[in-house]
């Protein structure tokens, strides 16, 4: 492990460290597709949250490229994918009674979902 | 007013910090100084005060404010603040008919370099499982209560981005400099988690 030292942490604050790649696998996603996360519980790292899985919604935007923490995380490889912000009603997460104005954005990986042609969210 | 009394033993996890601490210091594993150096900026100079900053320029300043809303983390670099945590920003507006709020569900992801360290609410479990589930009712808790009919966006920032509230300005601040803007700009105005005082989106 190397050691930082006290002189070089303003500029290892101030670089950062970031997951953002030039290259990876091309987006399969583009906004406005209607996307479903897939329904998968894997026993290692993921960044796929609980609540979205299998759930329905819509690619509001497209991130760019980043590391894949499901692989990166057990030394598989960078892998890196496109992260796409997909906006979820209220009422798909949570069923009739929540607010018809709620909306919930969630960063997920290119991996984590599969196009839903027959979606009816929005 | 110190609370800590001399004969008192110290808490658990102070006790297991402090053992850490001295053996990675014995073993060669953390340089001291390092470390001091590393607390001295996460207390007492990257803080939320550097985000309002940026939305007092945002407010004041039409082509930063679309800069930023375009490019997040170019604009917020160019007021010198930018790395660890805050690799890659977005920065999301309030406006009259939108409000939003940022959370990290699966842990605490929060934009150090803009916000500094995050409060303890922010990375606890109630407040990460409730902002997403009951956003309104969360608002409501925090004293902002919501116009019928205005949007609530939560953004879960469990990946590699992280988020920046664009908060209303207030009414009635016409006048005011940049300067005197930043300080109208309260921390959980820029985790969605309040507004402004003065600012409209609530019904007060």
């Amino acid at each position: 492990m190397k050691r930082l030292e006290a002189d070089q942490v303003d500029a290892v604050l101030r670089r950062g460290a970031t997951a953002r790649r030039s290259d990876g696998q091309p987006p399969r996603f583009a906004r406005g597709d209607r996307v479903r996360v897939l329904n998968l519980h894997p026993y290692g790292h993921t960044r796929m949250p609980r609540y979205v899985r299998g759930r329905c919604g819509v690619v509001d935007r497209d991130h760019g490229l980043f590391v894949l923490p499901d692989s990166n995380a057990h030394g598989l490889g960078e892998c890196p994918q496109h992260v796409y912000s997909v906006r979820f009603t209220g009422v798909e997460l949570w069923g009739p009674e929540a607010p018809d104005a709620d909306r919930v954005h969630v960063d997920l990986w290119d991996c984590y979902l599969t196009a839903e042609p027959d979606g009816t969210e929005e | 007013m110190s609370k800590h009394q001399h004969n008192a033993p110290l808490p658990d996890p102070v006790l297991r910090v402090k053992a850490l601490e001295s053996l990675l210091i014995e073993k060669g594993l953390v340089d001291p100084a390092a470390l001091d150096l590393l607390i001295d900026t996460y207390e007492n100079q990257v803080g939320p005060r550097n985000g309002a900053r940026v939305v007092a320029r945002a407010w004041t300043d039409p082509s930063y404010r679309s800069r930023l809303l375009r490019d997040a983390t170019a604009a917020i670099a160019e007021m010198g603040f930018e790395g660890r945590q805050g690799e890659d920003m977005v920065v999301v507006e309030n406006t009259e008919r939108v409000h939003n709020l940022v959370v990290c569900t699966l842990c605490s992801c929060y934009p150090w370099p803009v916000l500094g360290l995050p409060p303890v609410w922010y990375k606890a479990a109630p407040y990460r499982a409730r902002a997403v589930r009951e956003p309104r009712k969360v608002l409501a808790e925090f004293g902002v209560d919501l116009v019928d009919g205005v949007e609530v966006r939560v953004w879960d920032s469990t990946a590699e981005l992280r988020y920046l509230v664009l908060p209303r300005r207030p009414d009635g601040t016409e006048r005011l400099s940049e300067q005197e803007l930043a300080e109208l700009v309260t921390r959980d105005s820029m985790i969605g988690a309040g507004v402004v005082p003065g600012s409209k989106s609530t019904d007060t």
